[in-house]
């Protein structure tokens, strides 16, 4: 139990996908303009991101493993994660316009978020078990949508503050988010 | 049912192509690895390596330094530990035949630059040499033992503590009469 | 023959990738510890952005819309398998420092975006251009992130030392931190600087 509570807590706050591993960068800095956006990214990317990292965990050491074919592991991950994203399009569709109409927008973009194929590597690299990778990539993910959040807050507020010409929209994102590495980096005692 | 023919013949000249690469640059990245890792026992040595003798037992590897006589000059083994501030540490450790340290080598981190990577660095080498199995308490000094961790890098300090007690405790399982002589 | 140079030349600066475009962001904050780290990520991007470019303008008419998207990755990820064997091969070092960062080109989203606004509407030969020309300006932009970081950072450049053994080097511009910070300031001056000349 200690070892899940390890890896929850690394993968929420201290090893932050985005603050430590610098994954996921593009919609950190795209998609986080507004508080509710961002939870609807942070959503869509926590769905796919445990998927794709229980089904490539079983394709890598189903498949890939016993035929002696690990070379194939970047190209294959990249397909499970496109179809995957393809495949939840159209069920969400089907199942729940609502949920689509709220999500589908982001759907597409999640295909380049290095995020999901970087935790999904992780898992394997660091030799996780099936149940502790699914739930390193939810937490992973989870860490995502803190990251999003938290941050698409500050921006709602630098939107009235007078920054300096140069520094508008992403130069002062960057800056702030700087600043917000810092302060998780105050976590790092909390894992040895 | 033409666009699902294309992306077929797509990734079957995808997968060909890479089945050919990973043939011919598997002999390479095999001798790439071993080449590190003699050059870091090599390093980690203070003589020339007249001959060195891998031995595999279980999941460890043992490197034996001998001089031309055969005489055993001294013992190293790949040591590793999972405790490191980013994950996995890995090093190379040589102790002489009659197991007292000499020094170590990391050869795989993933530790902050400029923090935990001071863990490579001779002043914090230095305090392991000389060092036995029995006798000092294997931790750092907030814990009791006698490794002074770095500033801003007690769990890196901690992850090499652990990794060469490690190390010892191998060596010592391997080698047990050796130590007596 | 201008149409040719403006091709090769726009990524420089103008179009950036990195300083202008803003994409794949991932790699240039997280690599960018050392300077020859961010060398070493540029020029595998390089090579990945150029066979991609070069292999989609050729093939981009003989495949169908609907799996377009499918045959660029299947594509580019190729190329990052080829890629992540040779620096295994070759320089061992270099694939301990970059880790899974090497993978992830896949999804360097500067490379799908190349190959989908420009290669796939192109020439080979101006596909070839582009791809040289975008991949010189990434990698200009990590090695510039990166020698400010490691000067600052590390107190080193190129891995030799600047200040004495006992001098202590800026460490927050070797963590997290110094990497957002010192991105967010080159794009701020590349901001001004445009600026300026557009005043001129």
């Amino acid at each position: 139990m200690a070892e899940y509570l390890l890896v929850i807590v690394s993968a929420v706050f201290v090893n932050n996908v985005v603050f430590a591993r610098f994954l996921g960068i593009c919609p950190y800095l795209g998609v986080s303009k507004k508080i509710d956006t961002a939870l609807g990214m942070g959503f869509a990317v926590t769905f796919v991101m445990t998927l794709a990292t229980a089904i490539t965990y079983v394709l890598y050491y189903g498949v890939l493993v016993p035929f002696k074919i690990e070379f194939m592991q970047t190209v294959m991950y990249i397909l499970v994660i496109a179809s995957l994203v393809q495949l939840v399009e159209i069920v969400l569709k089907k199942v729940s316009k609502s949920l689509y109409n709220a999500l589908g927008i982001y759907l597409p973009l999640i295909t380049t978020n290095c995020a999901i194929l970087g935790v999904a590597l992780i898992a394997i690299q660091d030799k996780y078990s099936l149940v502790m990778s699914v739930v390193f990539a939810f937490f992973s993910a989870i860490g995502f949508v803190l990251a999003i959040v938290i941050f698409a807050g500050i921006r709602e507020k630098l939107e009235d503050a007078d920054i300096p010409g140069p520094f508008k929209n992403v130069p002062i994102g960057l800056i702030s988010a700087a600043i917000l590495s810092l302060a998780f980096m105050g976590f790092s005692g909390l894992v040895k | 049912m033409r666009p699902i023919i294309i992306l077929t013949i797509v990734g079957l000249i995808s997968a060909s192509l890479l089945a050919f690469v990973d043939d011919i640059t598997r002999e390479p990245i095999a001798q790439a690895k071993a080449l590190m890792e003699r050059r870091a026992i090599e390093e980690v040595f203070p003589f020339p390596l007249d001959s060195l003798r891998t031995i595999t037992a279980g999941e460890t590897s043992f490197f034996e330094a001998r001089d031309t006589e055969g005489k055993l000059k001294g013992i190293a083994v790949k040591s590793s530990t999972e405790k490191g501030y980013s994950g996995k540490i890995e090093i190379i450790l040589a102790v002489e035949p009659d197991h007292t340290i000499i020094d170590y080598k990391v050869i795989y981190t993933n530790e902050t630059p400029g923090l935990g990577d001071k863990i490579s660095k001779p002043k914090f080498r230095e305090q392991f040499k000389g060092k036995t199995l029995e006798g000092p308490i294997w931790k750092v000094h907030k814990d009791g033992g006698f490794v002074d961790e770095l500033t801003a890098a007690t769990i890196s300090s901690r992850a090499i503590t652990d990794a060469v007690h490690r190390g010892l405790e191998h060596i010592n399982q391997q080698y047990p009469n050796t130590a007596a002589q | 023959m201008n149409e040719a140079i403006n091709t090769l030349t726009r990524g420089f600066i103008k179009e950036n990738p990195v300083t202008k475009m803003l994409l794949g962001l991932c790699p240039v904050l997280a690599v960018t510890t050392t300077a020859v780290n961010g060398l070493g990520m540029g020029l595998a991007t390089t090579f990945v952005l150029i066979g991609s470019n070069v292999v989609i303008s050729m093939t981009s008419k003989m495949i169908p819309d609907t799996v377009r998207i499918p045959s660029f990755v299947l594509i580019i990820a190729t190329f990052v398998t080829i890629v992540d064997m040779l620096i295994k091969a070759f320089s061992p070092e270099l694939n301990q420092s970059l880790g899974i960062f090497i993978p992830l080109i896949v999804v360097n989203c500067m490379i799908l975006g190349r190959a989908e606004a420009f290669a796939s509407r192109s020439g080979v030969w101006y596909s070839l251009l582009d791809g040289i020309g975008m991949g010189i300006g990434f990698t200009l932009a990590l090695l510039a992130l990166a020698s400010i970081r490691e000067v600052l950072g590390s107190g080193t450049i190129f891995n030799m030392p600047l200040i004495g053994e006992d001098g202590t080097p800026l460490l927050v511009f070797a963590l997290p931190p110094g990497a957002f910070a010192g991105l967010g300031a080159i794009i701020a001056l590349m901001n001004a600087l445009e600026k300026k000349r557009g005043v001129n």
